[in-house]
């Protein structure tokens, strides 16, 4: 029965923590949007005309290989995690409870250490001197170049962004009953084609989360490639620290924040629009 | 004219543990025939069925599908369809593509897959639902697209692992009858597994019945419920009241049998039953077979007349299930069709129960 003057109940349950992204989320970026149309002042922060010129500064060629290079890292560690955490996910989805308690505690436990000290630990591994080139030199081979290269910020964000990949994969799988695998292989198929025509395609709202939480996670990653990348070959996410920190360029930095996300939003939205399609031409088939 | 063998299970053992394990148990299912695997949860059957249909590995013994070992193939190459009791449909394809499934992974023209489907869909009167997902289905419609998937493959048997336990009460006897009526159309060898004797009795030609991981008794439905073999499977199919008695005299034409507590009761028996004087039995009596009357005394060759007393009367509709205390001590359960006779029984009411020497079963203990 709806009163006058009553609330409904949602609004105290989604009204805290509401109000908590409109101060702290939706109004400095808003100020982030706004800083990003003036154009900067070494003295001032910023002018306060309007101006576009942040935005085509893009165009150069410094900005735009920035771009394809983060995006290109985004995907290469995407990529990886779907090739090391799909059939994890799978192991795990279909492993007896206890295994499986015990093998998610030992998944997530590389994010309750803090970046910092876990990249200290992969630079102990890659580093010069590191366990990989003893073991390599162990081997009588020449030590090779892993650390500061795009080669260890995979690593590094592989390392973080895994479990962001098995987890949402992992609960798709495991609401497909196994009888379905079983009604599968009892029409005939075998382990591949019971794979691709049912877990895969069941799973496929799963893998597309997990592809898009690691994707846009790794291309807004700071201290990984900060720390383990070279500072040659940078990715969006220090170029914007620089701008902010170090050349005190708001309007710049602000510009890319924005570029940023909107790529990140607009990539969602294909990604989501696509699967929505191809679920549908999937069932049509 | 004696009926090839089809299916034959030979031995089959399954061991999980050391405590748990199914088996030794063998039997042959003949060409064209409704098999029934019956028997109360964790007796063993659906573990045999899902050993025939390969996901389960066998401990020890041989299935031989026309006299070729089948234990060894991998299960998507087995020719034995499977309806699942969740009905395992695919949720991400149409009825068409879940039925076409099979035909697919076969390679056949599209044409040929068409025809087919079509065929089967008309076979399970869902011509007009081809394009829906199963989610869109009710739960009998969800079962005839399962059982359809498995015979578009034409396989050499068809299996049903309690294919009708989800469905409500109504449901599940219209589908007993379509799935009796199917069968016997196609003339399809068919495997099925359930713990409802209901269901066993309906639809089987043959029957086995498993209880702790073996075989109790195999026969055909009046063979298990008429001369049922052990008191497990008496007491499984059925209700019965069962009596400990002893055999004290033996005879050609009949014996007599006194109860623990001293009922004395005549009997005859089929000609290939022999028991030994004082053989310690249990007598089997279905309730079915207890007549109550009013009382009248004398006696009639061929029959048990014994006093009693109407414990109790529960009214259940079309039947009325009495128990009956007899002089002896002993108390029978008695069921009665809800008709003109029947209808003024009441509890404390004297009556005689009247026996048939013919309807006493005896089993060893």
């Amino acid at each position: 029965m709806e009163g006058t003057g009553t609330r409904p109940i949602w609004t105290f349950l989604i009204g805290p923590y509401a109000l908590f992204l409109l101060f702290l989320l939706v109004v400095p970026f808003a100020n982030v949007a706004v800083y990003s149309f003036h154009p900067y002042s070494p003295t001032k922060v910023f002018l306060p005309e309007l101006t576009l010129d942040n935005y085509t500064r893009l165009f150069d060629l410094y900005y735009g290989r920035l771009f394809v290079r983060t995006l290109r890292l985004g995907l290469i560690t995407t990529v990886v995690c779907v090739v090391l955490g799909y059939p994890l996910a799978y192991f795990l989805a279909r492993a007896l409870p206890r295994v499986q308690a015990l093998c998610l505690f030992l998944l997530i436990m590389p994010l309750m250490v803090s970046a910092v000290i876990r990249v200290f630990g992969w630079i102990v591994i890659l580093g010069r001197k590191g366990l990989a080139n003893q073991a390599l030199a162990a081997l009588g081979l020449e030590p090779v170049r892993l650390l500061y290269s795009e080669t260890a910020v995979v690593i590094g964000l592989v390392n973080i962004f895994v479990p962001f990949m098995v987890l949402p994969i992992m609960a798709s799988i495991e609401r497909i009953p196994p009888s379905l695998e079983e009604a599968a292989q009892n029409l005939g198929a075998n382990w591949y084609q019971m794979f691709w025509r049912t877990i895969l395609p069941l799973s496929l709202p799963g893998l597309i989360s997990g592809c898009l939480l690691v994707f846009s996670l790794s291309i807004s990653a700071f201290v990984t490639p900060a720390l383990m990348g070279n500072a040659r070959e940078r990715m969006v996410g220090q170029q914007i620290y620089d701008e902010v920190l170090v050349s005190f360029n708001w309007p710049g930095a602000s510009s890319l924040a924005l570029t940023l996300v909107l790529l990140t939003v607009g990539l969602m939205f294909c990604a989501l629009f696509a699967t929505r399609h191809a679920s549908r031409r999937e069932a049509a088939r | 004219m004696p009926r090839s063998v089809e299916l034959e299970v030979c031995e089959l053992t399954k061991r999980y543990s050391q405590e748990v394990s199914v088996g030794p148990i063998s039997f042959e299912v003949y060409e064209g025939e409704f098999f029934s695997l019956l028997g109360p949860s964790g007796c063993g059957k659906t573990t045999t069925l899902r050993c025939i249909a390969g996901f389960e590995e066998l401990s020890q013994g041989s299935i031989k599908l026309r006299g070729e070992r089948l234990d060894r193939k991998p299960p998507h190459r087995r020719d034995v369809g499977l309806v699942f009791q969740n009905y395992a449909l695919f949720p991400h394809l149409t009825v068409f593509d879940n039925i076409a499934f099979g035909l697919k992974l076969r390679r056949l023209a599209k044409s040929e897959i068409a025809e087919r489907v079509g065929r089967v869909l008309q076979l399970v009167d869902l011509a007009d639902m081809a394009a829906r997902f199963p989610a869109q289905l009710s739960g009998g419609q969800q079962q005839r697209v399962a059982i359809a998937r498995s015979l578009v493959l034409e396989p050499r048997i068809l299996m049903f692992d309690e294919p009708l336990s989800n469905l409500d009460f109504k449901l599940r006897t219209q589908m007993r009858e379509d799935l009796r009526n199917l069968q016997r159309r196609l003339g399809k060898t068919s495997i099925y597994v359930t713990h409802d004797q209901t269901e066993a009795l309906a639809l089987s030609d043959r029957i086995a019945v498993l209880s702790h991981g073996r075989i109790e008794q195999i026969g055909t439905p009046s063979d298990i419920y008429e001369r049922p073999a052990t008191a497990f499977v008496a007491e499984f199919i059925g209700s019965s009241n069962m009596l400990r008695a002893r055999i004290v005299e033996g005879g050609d034409s009949g014996m007599i049998v006194v109860t623990d507590a001293g009922l004395r009761l005549c009997c005859s028996l089929p000609a290939n039953d022999e028991f030994d004087a004082s053989e310690d039995v249990s007598i089997l009596l279905r309730p079915e077979r207890v007549q109550v009357e009013t009382p009248r005394g004398g006696t009639s060759p061929g029959q048990n007349r014994v006093s009693a007393r109407i414990a109790d009367v529960t009214y259940l509709g079309e039947d009325l299930h009495l128990s009956v205390d007899l002089v002896s001590g002993d108390r029978l359960r008695a069921s009665l069709k809800n008709a003109n006779a029947a209808r003024g029984w009441a509890p404390q009411q004297a009556v005689e129960i009247v026996i048939d020497a013919a309807d006493i079963r005896l089993l060893r203990r």
